[in-house]
């Protein structure tokens, strides 16, 4: 306890010389006395967008999910995205650490307030929400200079993704986040962007929230041409093909076409984003990327 | 004989430490004939219970054996038992959520356990034994709502449910008021008369065991004291030295039964 | 009226009941089916590889017949745990078997065992294995040999709390992706079984039903207290033992394959009780129809009410369940004064 009072008295002495006011991604004000230094990552894809913008040297702590790249694996971990360690934080002495509602608890930002710790909130719902992303974290980091080949390198793949598939017809998707309950992207989920723009058209797109839990049969109904199963873990064994062999109305079931994906790829926002939509793309329309 | 006991023994293993002092029974002996009402007395510990639950095979005599019309007690299974000897316990539990009728079925049970649902000729011989007890008109009202009296000869109705030779009274007349015992010691009676059913009587109540028993059983700390007619057992030095105060023993003008009164100590320093 | 009589009456209603229930489940849906092609679905007129075959065959039979027999299963081990502790508020879930399952599952899913090959296999291998470590440790704790039913209550409540807070630790630890697949699987998730699951949860909630029924009529007389029982010929000691170990292969079949679910194993045995009394001969079997039909009424509701969405089954017993089980309470309390 006495060591995180000192801590906090000498951030409130650092303060004035050249404060910085930013807004976050969410609209709050964050004050920093300078440009950071030492930055907590409490979100994979964040640690990623770092490590891609060359900041890494600035990242002091990360989260035990913080897996890509292999080199974060390396940096000292402050615990789980729901619950990281106050003490270990601290004891990284940080000068900005940057979370996310969706993943990372309020309680951890009041705490971290309290103890004179800047929190930096970041949230993606769309593409142009990462590529906002990367520019504010570029900014904050001082390397706008990678910032802007990266950013515009990862647009280009992305139009090329978009040329390719533009001319052919848009089949139904139906993209399970998890089979039992069946889970499913709504509108407020990044994944149903990705798919329209890999060319699909998402049969759960309309649905409310951001990952809504879904009927089965109503799924069955819309009839999906293309299925994509989400994998999590990085040892994933073969799909379970026979929880969906029966639902032979199915044109996806049909067909055969039945793909896994890297969630990873998918539900992070860093720059492994557009790794995933070209993956989906040819998940969705193989024959144009032959 | 329906029940002979002879050298019985028995000791509640050490880690029921539900005594302040580790009981024992010992030296047990004694023969109860057919149509014979036999109490057992004695002060609170004595081994009443403790009798009772050994001729009912809950607990296993240590030392010694007990004969259930010659057979050994231990060789019979529990449903076997349970169609020779019948327990009328001192109640049923609380809000126990069974009519009487089918709290008297509930006796039929040993007689075939395996069944389902009882049959027309069960149901006869509990409709006997409601009109027996005089509980017939109650049979499907809840327990619950019955008074005192009427759920003891329910539970009666229920053990003669049974069809046993031998009835076992654990303290019948606790609980009771004046009118309700004295029902009690009529039903009784009547039952041993008319059905020649032999019963086997605990009870802390000595006027009562007085005048229903043939002969009484007198225990203390767990050994037999006095086994013999209500008059050879009721004899005040007897009673003052198990007991342990002063007692005055009458004999009654009406029955010419033994009755007993305590001496209260007040009584003698004023 | 004899009680062979009664329970027949009752069974027959009940019977009757589960069909239009069924026949209703059968009907109600997230795909918009009419009711015309859903029976030419039954009769086997439609495509085999039509929606309405796919929906009615495949989707939607299977998990009516999930949902009575979860519903049954924990209808009848509510009774059996009612009439072992004599205490009417014990419930399934109070066993500490349901907990330690949907432990088991957790771990499994958490491991990714829920997407191989092995999938269901392998999570309801899991859910047994949590079931009778669960079980085990409140049969050791509550005197093993010879139960003792007050401490089994209370060694059932601290195993389940127990098993509750791994399950905090365990998701408190998962990453965001898979924690709310885990959490939606812990409000209670029937589904579509396949075949061979299917086959496997009848066979389980069957073999847990007769050994409960079996010794309805013994479960009778420990109303009377253990001794008095045992002293009308019940073997005390094995008919604790028996009936324990059939509420928890009933619970513990339920949480395997169907999650976790609640106030099923104490609304229906209390509403039954009201009607037929509390003979466990009529209360047994009466429970295994009744239950069905109210987890396959509250789960059709789940499923259909905010179409093409779904509600986990565990929302709709706890919301209904509760009002219902105070309003119990209070009429039968009215009774006793």
């Amino acid at each position: 306890m006495p060591k995180l009072l000192v801590l906090a008295a000498l951030l409130g002495l650092a303060a004035p010389a050249h404060a910085l006011s930013v807004r976050d991604m969410l609209g709050r004000e964050v004050t920093l006395a300078a440009p950071p230094a030492r930055i907590v990552s409490l979100v994979p894809s964040v640690t990623e967008i770092l490590f891609a913008l060359g900041a890494e040297d600035r990242l002091v702590g990360v989260t035990d999910f913080c897996d890509y790249p292999p080199a974060a694996r390396r940096k000292p971990r402050v615990g789980g995205m729901l619950t990281p360690s106050l003490e270990v934080i601290a004891a990284l002495r940080p000068d900005l650490v940057v979370a996310t509602t969706e993943g990372n608890r309020e309680e951890t930002f009041a705490q971290l307030r309290r103890l004179g710790v800047p929190v930096y909130l970041v949230a993606a719902h769309h593409l142009a929400d990462v590529w906002d992303a990367i520019a504010r974290l570029g900014a904050l980091t001082g390397r706008e200079a990678a910032a802007g080949p990266l950013l515009a390198g990862l647009r280009a793949r992305v139009r090329a993704v978009e040329q390719a598939v533009a001319p052919r017809p848009r089949p139904r998707v139906l993209y399970v986040l998890w089979p039992e309950p069946l889970i499913v992207p709504g509108r407020e989920s990044l994944v149903t962007e990705l798919i329209a723009r890999a060319g699909g058209r998402s049969i759960t797109a309309a649905e409310g929230s951001d990952y809504p839990r879904f009927g089965l049969e109503a799924a069955v109904a819309r009839a999906p041409e293309v299925i994509l199963l989400a994998n999590h873990s990085a040892s994933a064994g073969p799909i379970d093909r026979e929880r969906w062999r029966g639902l032979t109305s199915v044109p996806a079931i049909r067909a055969g076409r039945l793909h896994a994906v890297d969630g990873d790829l998918l539900h992070r926002y860093g720059p492994r984003v557009v790794d995933g939509l070209e993956r989906l793309a040819r998940a969705i329309h193989p024959e144009a990327f032959r | 004989m329906i029940v002979e006991a002879r050298g019985v023994g028995f000791a509640y293993p050490p880690s029921r430490p539900r005594r302040a002092h580790p009981f024992r029974l010992a030296d047990l002996a004694f023969g109860l004939a057919p149509g014979e009402i036999l109490g057992v007395i004695g002060p609170n510990s004595a081994g009443k219970t403790t009798l009772i639950r050994l001729l009912t095979r809950v607990l296993e005599p240590a030392a010694g054996e007990i004969l259930l019309e010659g057979r050994p007690l231990a060789r019979l299974d529990r449903a076997e038992v349970a169609r020779r000897v019948a327990v009328v316990p001192q109640g049923v539990p609380p809000q126990f959520p069974f009519s009487v009728e089918e709290l008297v079925l509930m006796g039929r049970f040993p007689h075939a356990p395996a069944r389902y649902f009882e049959d027309a000729a069960d149901r006869a011989v509990a409709h006997g034994a409601m009109a027996a007890a005089g509980v017939l008109e109650l049979a499907a009202l809840p327990l619950d709502s019955l008074s005192g009296g009427e759920r003891q000869r329910a539970v009666i109705a229920r053990a003669l449910a049974q069809e046993p030779r031998l009835l076992v009274l654990d303290e019948p007349t606790a609980h009771l008021d004046l009118r309700h015992q004295a029902e009690a010691a009529t039903l009784l009676r009547r039952l041993n008369r008319e059905r020649g059913v032999s019963m086997l009587l605990v009870s802390h109540d000595l006027n009562f065991a007085a005048e229903v028993c043939d002969r009484l059983l007198l225990l203390a700390a767990g050994r037999p004291v006095r086994l013999g007619t209500p008059e050879e057992v009721l004899e005040a030095p007897v009673l003052e030295a198990v007991y342990g105060c002063e007692v005055h023993v009458e004999k009654s003008a009406a029955s010419r039964r033994p009755v007993v009164q305590v001496v209260w100590p007040d009584a003698r320093g004023r | 009226m004899s009680p062979r009589a009664r329970l027949a009456a009752a069974l027959g209603v009940l019977t009757l009941v589960l069909l239009a229930v069924a026949a209703l489940a059968l009907f109600l849906g997230g795909a918009a089916i009419s009711p015309r092609a859903v029976l030419a679905a039954l009769a086997g007129r439609a495509g085999a590889q039509s929606v309405e075959s796919v929906v009615t065959l495949s989707i939607r039979l299977p998990r009516i017949a999930v949902a009575a027999l979860a519903g049954g299963a924990l209808a009848v081990a509510g009774v059996a745990f009612q009439a072992l502790t004599r205490n009417p508020l014990a419930e399934p879930s109070v066993l500490g078997v349901s907990g330690g399952a949907a432990f088991g599952v957790v771990i499994a899913q958490s491991l990714g065992l829920g997407f191989g090959v092995l999938g269901a296999a392998g999570l309801t291998a899991f859910a047994f294995a949590g079931a009778v470590v669960a079980a085990g440790a409140v049969y050791l704790i509550a005197g093993a040999g010879r139960l003792s039913v007050q401490t089994l209550l209370l060694a059932g409540v601290i195993v389940g709390l127990f098993f509750a807070s791994a399950i905090t630790v365990v998701i408190s630890l998962l990453d965001v992706n898979r924690l709310g697949g885990v959490i939606y699987w812990l409000l209670g998730n029937l589904g579509t079984l396949p075949p061979a699951s299917l086959g496997l949860f009848a066979l389980s909630a069957a073999a847990g039903l007769g050994l409960v029924l079996v010794h309805a009529r013994e479960l009778n007389l420990l109303a009377l207290g253990e001794e008095a029982a045992q002293q009308l010929g019940v073997d005390a000691d094995r008919l604790k033992i028996r009936i324990f170990a059939g509420a928890a292969l009933l619970t513990a079949s339920v949480v395997a394959f169907a999650g976790p679910i609640g106030f099923v194993g104490l609304i229906v045995p209390h509403a039954l009780r009201m009607l037929l009394g509390a003979d466990n001969r009529l209360l047994v079997p009466a429970a295994f129809v009744g239950g069905a039909s109210f987890l396959l009424a509250a789960d059709t509701l789940a499923r259909s009410i905010v179409a093409p969405g779904e509600l986990s089954v565990g929302v709709i017993t706890s919301f209904c369940g509760a009002p219902v089980f105070v309003w119990l309470l209070r009429t039968r309390y009215r009774a006793l004064l």
